[in-house]
Order: structure tokens, then sequence, then C-alpha cells
């Protein structure tokens, strides 16, 4: 029996969806608690390619609500899209599974998305999700918006030309102060609520039945039982994205190149031009105390920070939000 | 007919835990003052110092988001609902 039998006689999809399943083309960004489970939904369902982005590496408290990453994952400090594509390849061959270690910027946005069929949101910010939302109307490709936090979930899916998008919805990124999943946390439930929209948008999109996505923002709260389905409306002709045509994050203008990032304690410093990584480690291990050391990383310990550096001159400066704090300790050490 | 406003969680610390709360407006803008003279220091919350909606929020009027309406201005019916749904920036 076809290990997909069971989608396949569900009715909408039938054998005509499943092999357009197994045509798609799908591009993740970010692995997280949306983006690891979206990714285990993307592999069984069959999807023919499964490219996946994410900056980070796995870490122990990470465990209680993402899909896919192991105990073992963690004390490797792996990076993210390098434990999920080991993982995957073993929940489904068929699928050719891509993990890109990098941080998603307008710099490898078109690149990424080239060849993609849609763009599934595992982000868990908005400055990306702007990114996502400029890519995705301007190459007039469909993308689904996840989000999670507390007992909360939501999800809309865009389909450029058609349905509204983020920026009709939201005009500007919102300015930081919001909730988040390190202020007020989150539970498993809330982000599987968000990944069952999305998953149900995305073989929606996938296997043909567009005409059954609804323009909707779906919005719920696990703990209370409240959900609302509200309208995501039509384009609007005002709006900057898909009415003007204005792309202000693809074309770099809204990019930070150091970023405190999501109530992590952590700032995030990208370097400008080449990077020599073998350089910089030689300096690291005469000034700080390397804890960790891979192929695709170091680790080190420095006045009261972590420092985690990747090959490709990316750093993440932990225990800290001060950007000139994590600026000086790396000017320092590399 | 009253206008049944739905508070969101993250706010209900300011409605003493009302998920719902009624007020008489004629508009979307006086919905939010009547539901600010019930609840004082909610409306900072959804709106800007220069009184608009704030950017990570969305209003709804029935299921229709006032953005695509008249925003504040957009009237009310006796029986329309106002939901209040800030944007969720979560995913991690």
């Amino acid at each position: 029996m076809s290990r997909y039998s069971r989608q396949v006689l569900f009715d909408p999809i039938g054998p005509q969806g499943q092999a357009a399943l197994g045509a798609s083309r799908v591009l993740l960004v970010g692995c997280g608690a949306l983006g690891s489970h979206l990714a285990e939904f993307c592999a069984r369902a069959g999807v023919g390619t499964l490219t996946i982005v994410d900056r980070d590496i796995v870490e122990p408290g990470n465990l209680q609500r993402q899909g896919l990453f192991t105990e073992a994952d963690a004390a490797r400090a792996l990076p993210k899209a390098v434990a999920a594509e080991a993982h995957l390849r073993a929940i489904n061959t068929d699928v050719q599974v891509t993990g890109v270690v990098e941080d998603f910027t307008f710099r490898n946005a078109e690149w990424l998305a080239k060849d993609a069929s849609i763009i599934l949101d595992g982000t868990d910010n908005f400055e990306t999700r702007f990114l996502i939302n400029d890519l995705a109307v301007k190459t007039g490709k469909p993308w689904v918006y996840a989000g999670c936090v507390s007992s909360r979930a939501t999800c809309m899916p865009v389909t450029p030309g058609r349905s509204a998008c983020l920026r009709c919805m939201l005009e500007d990124q919102p300015a930081a102060g919001g909730e988040n999943c390190d202020t007020v946390g989150v539970i498993m439930p809330a982000v599987l609520q968000a990944v069952a929209w999305a998953s149900v948008v995305t073989l929606k999109i996938l296997t043909g039945n567009e005409s059954a996505l609804f323009k909707k923002m779906y919005v719920s709260d696990l703990w209370t039982g409240e959900r609302q389905i509200l309208e995501a409306g039509t384009p609007r002709a005002d709006c900057p994205c898909c009415g003007k045509r204005e792309f202000p994050w693809l074309e770099g203008n809204r990019a930070s190149r150091a970023a405190v990032l999501c109530g992590r304690d952590s700032v995030q410093i990208t370097p400008e031009g080449t990077f020599d990584f073998e350089a910089a480690r030689s300096n690291i291990r005469k000034a700080a105390k390397i804890t960790t050391e891979n192929e695709y990383l170091i680790r080190a310990e420095y006045e009261g920070l972590t420092l985690t550096l990747y090959r490709t001159g990316r750093a993440l400066v932990h225990g800290t939000q001060d950007e000139a704090r994590a600026r000086a300790m790396m000017g320092r050490l590399t | 007919m009253a206008n049944l406003i739905r508070i969101p969680t993250p706010l209900r610390n300011l409605t003493k835990n009302e998920a719902e709360v009624n007020v008489e407006a004629g508009t979307v803008g006086a919905a939010l003052e009547a539901l600010e003279k019930k609840h004082g220091g909610i409306k900072a919350r959804i709106c800007d110092e220069n009184g608009n909606v704030r950017r990570f929020v969305n209003v709804y009027v029935n299921d229709e988001d006032i953005r695509f309406m008249q925003n504040l201005e957009t009237p009310l019916k006796p029986g329309d609902s106002i939901s209040i749904v800030p944007a969720i920036a979560g995913g991690c």
C-alpha cells in the first residue's frame, strides 16, 4: 500500500493532489517551534523538495515545544537546519530536503526562493515576515503567515493579487515591545494549532484546491477555548506592497545589521563583506574559553557573554541586549 | 441593542478578566472611548498617542477589518460586535 494512501483517499486531494504535492517545492523560513512541526508535516505529506533556512542551533530549552530535535542534537550544538535535515531524511527519503544554515535576509531571499512554489513562515519576528511578504508579492508566490505565543495562535494565507497581504493588514513592522515567547512563554498546543492551520492551507494551495482557500485570518486561544475566523479581505489598492509595489524589506532598506533577537537576551551581528573564520577562530582560542566546536560553528565564553560564531561570520552574542556591547566583544575577539 | 467588544486575553488584566464588554456607540472610535470609560487605560493599548489604531493591533467589526473600511470612523449598527486582535510575532 502506498505510504500516502490515507491522504490520497481524502477526496479533495486524491491521486492528482498527491502528484501535485510530490511536484511541489517548499521553502520554509525558520525552523523553531512552528518551523520544525511544519517541516515534519511537509515531509510526511510528501512534498517534492523542502528547503529549510534557519540561523540558530538546537538548545535544550527548545525541546519542550519544537519538533524533530533531540537531546543529542542540543548536546552537539547542531544547527537546526542541519539537525532537521537529518531527521526529515530519516522520516521520508522521497523528499529532497536541504537545510541551509543561514540568516534569511534580503541578500539571499530571492535566490533561496527562486524555485519555490510556496513560502512557509516558521519565523519568530516581523522583520523577516515583512521580507517574506515583499518577496512573495513581488514574485507572485503564495506564502503562509503563522504565529504563536502564550496559548494563542494565528495563521493567514497570502495569495498575492487575490488576498490581502501582510502589509494590507499591518501596514508596517510593529515596534518592539509586543508579547513574545521569551516574555510570556508558549505552550506546545498553541504551536500545533498554528501549524495545523498553516498545514491545511498549504495542502490546499499545493494540491490545486485554492478555491477552497478562504480569505481568512485565524486567531485562537487554546487555553480559553476561544476561536475566531476573521475576514482577511482582498488586496488594498493603497497597500504599499501589493498596491504600489514597493518592496523596502526586499531591497534591504529595512534590514538591520545587528538585531536584538526576540527577547532572547541575544544580539545577532552580521559581518560586512568577506569573513576569515580561521583567523577569527585562532583569535578566540587565545582570548576566550571555547566550550563547543563543530564543523559549523564555535562557541566561547568571554566576560560573562557567550559567543556563537558561524563559519559565515554571523555571530550570536548571548547574555546581552546591548548592541554596542556585543559589537565591542566581536571587535575584540575577531 | 448594545455593541459587544471582544477583549483579547493579553488585555483582560485591564477589564477585570472580562472577555466581553458591552457598550453603545455609533462608530468604532466612540466604542473604544466608551470602553476606556469603563476600563481606564485600555485605549492606550489599542491606539497610539495620535489616536490611531496601533500598528500591531487589528480591530474588526463583525468579521471585517476596519482598515478595509473607515478605520475608527467605521459606523456601528446596534448589535454589531467588535474584536480587538493583537498581532502575534512569536514562533520560536
